[in-house]
C-alpha cells in the first residue's frame, strides 16, 4: 500500500507586505511546511505504521520547494521519502494548476491507494486543491476527515458532517482532506531531523510531466488593495475601567449600535 | 444568453449563488434527495438536473457524474457554495474543464466568452480582477434558500463512485448560524481558561449577542464549537456590532469579520493589528473590561 500526503512549502501572508497597487511582496518572510499539512502527515504516518504502507510526501511549487531546508523539514515530519516538482513556473501557481501537476506526480509514482491533504494552505486558504486533485485523478474525495482506518476490503473514514459526523466505507483510491484538528501532529525531535537528511528525495522535472491542454485561460486585469471600511480607530484607555466602558457604551448608544 | 451551472450537494440554500448568476441562464445540478431537487427548483433557476436518489451513497460519490453533465455544456460560469460536499463537486468540474477556481470572490460579471472575477488573494491581503476565458469556477457563500421559481426537474442516471455512508452520528445540538447574527461577542487567545467562557457568555447575554471565537479556541482547545469560529476558513460574519476580546487581529481572523458595521477591539497590547481596523480600541485586560461592560449594560 502506498499513501501520499500532498503538502505545500508556503509563506504566511501575515509576513507579506502589500503596496498601494495591490502587489504582494514576501520580503523577509520565511517559508515552511504549510500550517495544517502536519496534521495530514500525522494521520498518514499512523495509518502507514498500522498497515505497513509506505508514506510518501509530494509537493509542487517554486524552486525553493526542493531546497534541502524544505525537503528536510518535510521529511522530519515522518515521510519515508518525498517526491517534488520544483520549478519557478509553479511559484504562486493557481489552485487548478497545482492540483493538475500533483495528479501527474501521483500517476508518476504509481499504485497510490490514498492521498491525504491538510485542511487548507496557509497562504491561499481556498480549501480546493484536494477536490480538484481528486477530479484530475478520477477519484472521489472527502473533506473534514477526522479518522482513517483499513477495514475488510475497504477504507473506513470518519468525517465531520453538519455538526455531527458520518462513517464512510470507501472502496478504491480516494483523496481525503484532514480536518485541521483530526490529530495532534508530533513535533520533530533531533533524531527525526537527523534521520530526515538520509531519506530519499526525488526531483521530477516539470517538463517531463504531461499536463494536458486547458479549455480555460486566466488573464490578470488589475490588482489593488482591498477596500476596507473606514474605521474610526478611536482609542479608549485609562486607569478607570468603568469610565472607559461608560465612554464606549455612550458612543455605541449615540450611534444606535446598541 | 451566457450560461451558469450551479452545483448543489444536499443543501438547497443557494440564494447568493442565484443572485450572483443574474442575467444568465441558470441550470442547477443537484446531488441529493428528490426533496432537495424540488427545493432547488423553487429557486429562480431555469432547469434542474437531478442525479437521482443517492440512497446510501455519500454525495461526494457523484462528483464524477456531475463533472460529466457540466463538461458537456461548457458554461461560462460554474458556482458552488463553500460547504464541504459542494466544494468536492466544484473540484471535479474544475479538473475536468481545466478551469480556474476562485474563492473570496466579491464580484462576478459574465459575458459571452467568459467571466470577469474580482477576488481576494493570499487570504485577502490584496485583491485582483481576472478575466477568465472558457469556464470560471467560483466558490461563494450559499446564502439563504432561493425563491420565486418553478423549474422542471430532469432526472439523469448516474453511477456513483465507491463511497458509502455506513453510520450517521447526528449533531447533538443545533448549529448556530453566525452569518445572520446582529451582534457578536468574539474571544481569542486572551482568554486564559475554559472556566472564563461563562464570563464572555454573560456579556453576550447582556448584549443579546451570539458568542464566537478565533481559531485556536475552536480547534486547539475546543472551548467553542467549530461553527462559532470566525476566520478565513471559518465563518464570515457581518453583524452590526463585532466585539473582539483578546484577539490580536491577525489577518486570518480579521478577514472573517470585515463585513461588521462597528468593530470594538479589546486588547492589552496597544500595538495589536486589530487596533488598525477597529472603530473603538480599548487598551485593557479583557478580565477587567468584560465584567465592567456587563455591569454597565445590565
Amino acid at each position: 500500500m502506498k499513501i501520499v500526503v500532498a503538502y505545500k512549502w508556503a509563506f504566511n501572508p501575515q509576513d507579506a507586505t502589500v503596496d498601494s497597487g495591490g502587489t504582494v511582496t514576501w520580503g523577509r518572510a520565511k517559508a515552511g511546511v504549510s500550517e495544517y499539512d502536519p496534521v495530514a502527515v500525522e494521520l498518514g504516518r499512523r495509518l502507514a505504521d498500522a498497515t505497513g504502507a509506505e508514506l510518501i510526501g509530494v509537493s509542487v511549487g517554486g524552486a525553493d520547494t526542493a531546497s534541502p531546508m524544505a525537503t528536510k523539514s518535510a521529511l522530519s515530519r515522518g515521510f519515508d521519502r518525498v517526491v517534488v516538482v520544483a520549478d519557478d513556473a509553479l511559484a504562486g501557481a493557481s489552485t487548478t494548476q497545482t492540483a493538475l501537476v500533483l495528479a501527474q506526480v501521483i500517476a508518476h509514482i504509481g499504485d497510490v491507494d490514498l492521498v491525504l491533504t491538510g485542511d487548507s494552505s496557509v497562504d491561499v486558504g481556498a480549501q480546493m486543491v484536494p477536490a480538484v486533485l481528486a477530479g484530475a485523478l478520477g477519484w472521489p474525495s472527502v473533506m473534514n476527515v477526522t479518522t482513517v482506518s483499513v477495514g475488510a476490503g475497504d477504507l473506513r473514514v470518519e468525517r465531520a458532517h453538519e455538526g455531527g459526523s458520518q462513517v464512510l466505507a470507501v472502496t478504491g483510491p480516494v483523496v481525503l482532506a484532514a480536518a485541521s484538528d483530526a490529530v495532534v501532529p508530533r513535533v520533530p525531535g533531533m533524531k527525526d531531523i537527523l534521520a530526515a537528511g538520509k531519506r530519499p528525495v526525488e526531483k521530477v522535472d516539470l517538463a517531463a510531466l504531461a499536463t494536458g491542454p486547458s479549455a480555460s485561460s486566466v488573464a490578470g486585469v488589475s490588482t489593488s488593495r482591498p477596500e476596507l471600511k473606514s474605521r474610526g480607530g478611536r482609542v479608549l484607555a485609562g486607569a478607570d475601567v468603568d469610565a472607559v466602558v461608560a465612554e464606549l457604551v455612550a458612543a455605541l448608544r449615540a450611534t444606535n449600535v446598541i | 444568453m451566457p450560461s451558469t451551472y450551479i452545483l448543489v450537494a444536499g443543501d438547497a440554500r443557494i440564494g447568493n449563488l442565484v443572485a450572483a448568476a443574474a442575467g444568465t441562464r441558470i441550470t442547477a445540478v443537484v446531488v441529493g434527495t428528490r426533496a432537495v431537487a424540488d427545493a432547488v427548483a423553487a429557486s429562480a433557476v431555469a432547469t434542474v438536473v437531478w442525479l437521482g436518489e443517492p440512497g446510501e451513497n455519500a454525495l461526494e460519490a457523484f462528483a464524477g457524474p456531475v463533472a460529466d453533465v457540466v463538461a458537456a455544456a461548457a458554461p461560462q460560469l460554474v458556482l458552488a457554495s463553500t460547504r464541504p460536499s459542494d466544494r468536492v463537486l466544484a473540484g471535479a468540474v474544475a479538473a475536468r474543464l481545466g478551469a480556474p477556481v476562485s474563492t473570496m470572490v466579491s464580484e462576478v460579471v459574465v459575458s459571452g466568452d467568459g467571466a470577469q472575477v474580482t477576488r481576494g488573494v493570499y487570504g485577502g491581503i490584496a485583491q485582483e480582477v481576472v478575466a477568465v476565458t472558457g469556464t470560471a469556477v467560483v466558490i461563494l457563500d450559499g446564502g439563504a434558500s432561493g425563491t420565486g421559481g418553478d423549474a422542471p426537474v430532469e432526472e439523469v442516471a448516474a453511477v456513483p463512485a465507491g463511497v458509502v455512508v455506513v453510520e450517521n452520528r447526528p449533531a447533538a445540538r443545533t448549529q448556530v448560524d453566525l452569518g445572520r447574527a446582529q451582534r457578536i461577542v468574539s474571544v481569542g487567545r486572551g482568554l486564559k481558561s475554559q472556566d472564563d467562557v461563562a464570563m464572555v457568555e454573560a456579556l453576550a447575554a447582556a448584549l443579546d449577542a451570539e458568542t464566537a471565537c478565533s481559531r485556536p479556541l475552536a480547534e486547539g482547545v475546543s472551548w467553542f464549537t467549530k461553527d462559532r469560529y470566525v476566520g478565513i476558513t471559518g465563518q464570515h460574519v457581518s453583524p452590526d456590532l463585532y466585539l473582539a476580546l483578546g484577539i490580536s487581529g491577525q489577518l486570518q481572523h480579521a478577514v472573517g469579520a470585515r463585513g461588521a458595521g462597528t468593530i470594538v477591539a479589546v486588547n492589552t497590547d496597544k500595538d495589536c493589528p486589530y487596533f488598525k481596523e477597529a472603530d473603538y480600541c480599548i487598551v485593557g485586560d479583557l478580565y477587567d473590561v468584560v465584567p465592567a461592560l456587563t455591569r454597565a449594560l445590565t
